[in-house]
């Protein structure tokens, strides 16, 4: 019980000492904005124009914004492997593993510290909506469960790609990775598209995507207000969570050895 | 942990009572595919001493270091950190620890003083504790009025010194230290030590630290032990283990008939030329009045004596030179070399 919540302690001391680095300086989440803002203001406005192309009577760009949003804290949490490789190099790393904190602490810890990357970008995104007049569900309790949902995907997808540096080891090689994998996920889910309008083979790998369930959950409390899949998307997420974090704590000491 | 505590664990106590915080015995580690890093070692470190692990790049020094802060398990052998085994209860191990790493580990994008904080909730120092632990090690390693800034605009020193300062905050039992003084300039350096010294003088910690230099080794350890090719090859303290390597020698200045031979109590004589003697002598120190008696006794007068005593360096070369020459010896040295090069020093 003690060990438990002493887990529990050392991974939110390792998150926080990544929300201390982004109050110091938050120029690179800042530059990461950039991205969603053009997907949202030039790719959004464009096809606004077209009818027809967002189901339900949405105009595209409130069709995409969730899609955007899942898209920046995607790209915020496959580079954080990078991160981690980072620090073995200048030997953080280490130093972190050789303190009391368990391994699992420490990588969930990781997680979440790339979630609070992730809230950083939902805000700015949430923010950017108002401005240019995007019509979305605020209800408070729609926005804390879009902020669950964030930070679970960030945790995911983070754990993902601190797996992926136990076997890769070099930052260079974790750029590539990260660009292999983020186009075809990006692509191959409802993020900016409905599952309707793709082939039929593509909507049967989008049924393994994650993005496409993280993307469903958010449209439905943003837009929809339907709440029927929202149980299975979350089941998904947390699934998927919870083996990449077993997956990044086993493998972790790869990176050390 | 008291002492009846320990032997309750069934740890072994040396005979003065000072019960071991590490003993290493029969510690192994092989690399998959690669050469044995660590080829069965055993050492005791005492409670309370400054202990030495020397030798030259690849001998096993790191690697030893990782094993016993269960950051890599070993392949075979044990290891005890104040009686309790490293491989079953790693966390236990962990919290009795501090690791100073070769490569600075400090977080340049927080303060000094965040650095410390972070760390000192790592291991659990009390919330009271903290922030008074934290201004006292701040203050007292020099770092008080830079302690707002951050750490990625601190000299190569003063990094290295709030890596330290740390274990003033955490209080460990044990601290490692992986070549605290390497890339400093002397000034830095010598603070460094100085505040080792204090760490283990003031709070008892024991220290176990690997380094390079060897005049620091001298001046810091109490024992030592020096590895070479994943063996020790010899271990004691340092005073004697100079003495083994061979005594002290005196060059003394003369005027007059040079001896052709002295008295066998004072020594043997090595060479002796154009007013200059060379003799050889168990204690140096104690040989100077009695040879200077003995010359002047003998109508011969001594300009100056001096005395050159081994230095660890003599030790270190002795027993850690690389024997490329040897026989089938160069692969051993060249897969020691590969495997730097692909798990790191």
């Amino acid at each position: 019980m003690i060990s438990l919540q002493r887990s529990v302690s050392s991974a939110f001391t390792i998150a926080e000492m990544e929300a201390r680095k982004i109050r110091h300086d938050s120029t690179e989440l800042w530059m990461r904005t950039v991205q969603p803002a053009l997907w949202l203001l030039i790719f959004g406005e464009v096809f606004n124009t077209l009818r027809g192309l967002a189901p339900g009577g949405f105009s595209y760009i409130q069709y995409i914004a969730p899609g955007v949003l899942a898209q920046s804290v995607l790209f915020v949490a496959i580079f954080y492997g990078i991160n981690i490789v980072w620090e073995r190099d200048v030997g953080l790393l280490t130093k972190l593993l050789s303190t009391p904190s368990s391994r699992t602490s420490v990588v969930v810890g990781k997680a979440l510290a790339a979630g609070v990357r992730g809230i950083f970008m939902g805000v700015t995104l949430f923010a950017l909506a108002l401005i240019i007049g995007v019509n979305l569900r605020f209800d408070p309790l729609d926005v804390a469960g879009v902020f669950l949902v964030v930070v679970l995907f960030a945790m995911c997808f983070s754990c993902l790609s601190m797996t992926l540096a136990s076997f890769l080891k070099t930052r260079d090689r974790m750029m590539g990775i990260g660009q292999v994998i983020t186009m075809p996920l990006f692509f191959a889910s409802n993020a900016i598209y409905p599952l309707s309008l793709m082939p039929v083979w593509l909507q049967y790998v989008s049924k393994y995507n994650p993005l496409s369930y993280v993307v469903d959950a958010m449209r439905s409390m943003l837009l929809t207000g339907d709440y029927s899949g929202l149980p299975v998307d979350i089941l998904v997420l947390l699934a998927s969570t919870a083996f990449f974090v077993f997956c990044g704590s086993t493998l972790m000491k790869r990176l050390i050895e | 942990m008291t002492v009846a505590q320990l032997q309750a664990r069934g740890a072994e106590l040396p005979e003065n009572g000072t019960p071991f915080a590490v003993q290493v015995s029969g510690l192994t580690k092989v690399y998959p595919n690669g050469p044995r890093a660590v080829d069965s070692i055993s050492f005791d470190v005492k409670e309370g001493e400054i202990f030495g692990l020397l030798g030259p790049n690849g001998a096993g020094k790191t690697t030893t270091i990782k094993m016993i802060t269960t950051l890599s398990p070993p392949t075979s052998g044990s290891i005890r950190v104040f009686g309790i085994d490293v491989t079953s209860s790693p966390q236990r191990v962990r919290e009795m620890l501090g690791f100073v790493p070769q490569a600075i580990s400090v977080d340049g994008d927080l303060t000094g003083y965040e650095n410390l904080l972070i760390f000192a909730k790592l291991f659990s120092v009390d919330r009271e504790k903290r922030k008074e632990r934290i201004n006292e090690a701040l203050d007292l390693f020099g770092l008080a009025d830079r302690a707002n800034d951050l750490v990625k605009h601190y000299s190569g020193g003063m990094m290295r010194r709030l890596e330290i300062a740390q274990a003033l905050v955490n209080r460990p039992r044990l601290l490692f230290l992986d070549e605290p003084s390497i890339g400093l300039d002397p000034y830095s350096r010598m603070q460094v030590i100085s505040h080792i010294r204090q760490l283990n003088r003031d709070f008892g910690t024991t220290i176990l630290i690997t380094t390079h230099d060897m005049a620091e080794a001298d001046e810091l350890c109490d024992r030592l032990a020096i590895m070479n090719l994943g063996k020790i090859a010899v271990s004691g303290a340092p005073r004697e283990l100079k003495r083994a390597v061979g005594g002290d020698v005196l060059t003394v200045t003369i005027s007059g008939k040079v001896p052709d031979s002295i008295p066998a109590d004072l020594g043997s004589l090595v060479s002796s030329e154009q007013g200059t003697v060379k003799i050889l002598t168990v204690d140096g120190e104690k040989a100077i009045p009695h040879i200077t008696n003995y010359f002047e006794q003998n109508g011969v007068v001594v300009e100056s004596v001096s005395l050159s005593r081994p230095t660890l360096d003599d030790v270190f070369m002795k027993y850690a030179k690389a024997p490329l020459r040897q026989e089938g010896s160069f692969r051993e040295a060249r897969s020691a070399r590969r495997t730097i090069s692909r798990h790191g020093r």
